[in-house]
């Protein structure tokens, strides 16, 4: 496997369980306790009742295609090797939606509303990043 | 007490100045800005030592700010501040006047960023930042890129139908000598362009170049003793917007709609008294969210309503007669008062650019980095 080049993930206090849950398998977003409502990229409280109890929670990591953009013009160490490359809005089936990519499938293939599931990648040592395929079914 | 009480039809813009567009690299973003300051004075025939307000916006990378250009004038005005956008300055200047706080308030622009080098391609855009790079997201143009490719999605549109946009504004900014881009572009030539992010291709980016812009606005009454023809606020609107591309409601800058209703509200006017637009584009599909948010089409029309040059400088509705920020001048939404300033005024450089009839003008403001989003209505006279 050739040295992954691109940007790794800035683990911080606030994210850590989001990229250690990655580790496991699991996709984690942040729960509100107070209210329930569920949220990503994480912050440090609940947008909807400002509450700043939450837990992490995982989800079911299959979801649709919301939009998705080609870049043919690269700014990031890494990507910039691999142009055209694709960034996506993912929307998962419990109504987050997050930034993304989508792998296994080429660009000119991928249509918005197309139905995908999480793949855990092992980019390097110890560092695993989600991203998305073609759902299998 | 309302905006149509306060405000609307008590603030005039009795003076405007530009430097050059384009490389200025003998010049700092501050000193660029007390050059536009100069022009603006001699254009309403006012001095420094007439104004009592002092507005600033520093440019990306903090450059201009409120202290230096100050020290820099030797001025000492009752208000002197920064603020973080075009629309707000205006907006402020117009609220300082009319409250009486103020009677002359400059506001001033200026950057260096071409020269500086100072560009927005690696910077991340939203707040998820720590996420958007492992997923190789730069660039705020990525923003619009999504917003047209779910149009796209959503409406039918197609990439043929953005290309009038860029169509318009190359020809609009051919016709001005202040442009900084002024080469024909057909649809054809919109469509060999490359892409820089698919669906947008390169003319569908605004490109960073160093300039500045300044206005002096003043009452009607202290209008009246100058020597030019003043240009008068007659509707306001804003909404601040704070909506992550993550959000279920961030994809048509949902934030112009209550905009709209305020601007539309307060000034009494709608949609068909408005005789040219001015949108802070920045990316190409940002017109169209504006021409269906502030009602001059349908939701989900605007990539149809806009072919058959009606947009262009002798269509039914002139949008960005200029050139727009991608085609005239990186100025974050300064050039679109200027210009529209020039025009109410008959004072377009070039015959051929002026337009013809010209008596209420709409200028909205937005960003590329967050959906916040401010508008200013224009009247010819007093």
């Amino acid at each position: 496997m050739s040295e992954y080049a691109k940007p790794l993930p800035r683990i911080t206090e606030l994210n850590e369980p989001h990229w250690e849950g990655a580790k496991r398998g699991e996709f984690l977003v942040q729960r509100c306790t107070a209210c329930g409502h569920i949220w990503f990229p994480p912050s440090p409280n609940c947008s909807d009742c400002l509450s700043e109890d939450y837990e992490w929670t995982a989800l079911s990591g299959t979801g649709t295609v919301y939009s998705f953009i080609v870049y043919h013009q690269g700014w990031l160490a890494g990507y910039r090797d691999e142009l055209p490359y694709n960034v996506a809005i993912i929307e998962l089936d419990e109504g987050v939606r997050f930034i993304n990519n989508l792998v296994g499938v080429d660009n000119d293939a991928i249509e918005v509303g197309m139905r995908v599931e999480v793949v855990f990648e092992e980019v390097a040592a110890d560092v695993v990043v989600p991203r998305f395929r073609p759902a299998a079914s | 007490m309302s905006l149509a009480d306060s405000v609307l039809g008590k603030v005039c813009i009795v003076g405007v100045g530009a430097t050059p567009q384009g490389s200025l690299p003998d010049h700092s973003a501050d000193g660029i800005a007390i050059w536009a300051l100069r022009e603006a004075l001699a254009d309403s025939g006012l001095s420094k030592e007439d104004l009592d307000g002092l507005i600033v916006q520093p440019s990306f990378g903090g450059q201009g700010d409120i202290k230096e250009i100050g020290h820099r004038l030797g001025v000492e005005p009752r208000v002197g501040s920064n603020l973080s956008h075009h629309g707000a300055v205006i907006q402020y200047a117009a609220m300082l006047i009319a409250s009486g706080m103020a009677e002359v308030v400059a506001c001033v622009y200026g950057t260096n960023q071409r020269t500086n080098r100072n560009r927005f391609g690696s910077s991340v855009y939203h707040l998820g930042g720590n996420f958007d790079d492992v997923y190789g997201l730069s660039n705020p143009g990525a923003v619009a890129a999504f917003n047209y490719r779910r149009r796209m999605h959503d409406f039918g549109a197609t990439e043929e139908q953005l290309g009038a946009v860029a169509v318009a504004q190359a020809r609009a900014a051919a016709l001005n000598p202040l442009a900084v881009y002024r080469q024909p572009l057909s649809l054809d030539d919109y469509l060999d362009t490359r892409y820089v992010i698919a669906p947008l291709r390169l003319v569908d980016f605004c490109m960073v170049n160093d300039g500045g812009f300044a206005m002096i606005l003043t009452s009607p009454e202290r209008a009246a003793d100058l020597p030019v023809q003043p240009v008068t606020i007659v509707g306001m609107g804003a909404q601040s917007s704070f909506l992550e591309l993550e959000h279920p409601n961030s994809m048509y800058h949902p934030s112009q709609l209550p905009n709209a209703e305020l601007l539309w509200g307060a000034s009494g006017l709608g949609p068909e008294d408005i005789d040219a637009l001015y949108v802070q584009e920045s990316y190409t599909p940002n017109v169209l969210s504006a021409l269906e948010n502030y009602g001059f089409c349908e939701f989900g029309t605007a990539q149809d309503w806009i072919q058959s040059g009606r947009i262009e400088l002798d269509g039914d509705l002139p949008v960005n007669p200029h050139g727009g920020q991608n085609r005239m001048t990186y100025m974050v939404g300064w050039h679109n008062t200027f210009d529209a300033v020039k025009q109410l005024r008959g004072e377009a450089e070039e015959p051929e650019r002026q337009l013809a009839g010209l008596e209420t003008v709409l200028c909205t403001f937005s960003t590329g980095h967050w959906q916040s989003t401010w508008s200013l209505i224009y009247r010819g006279g007093a």
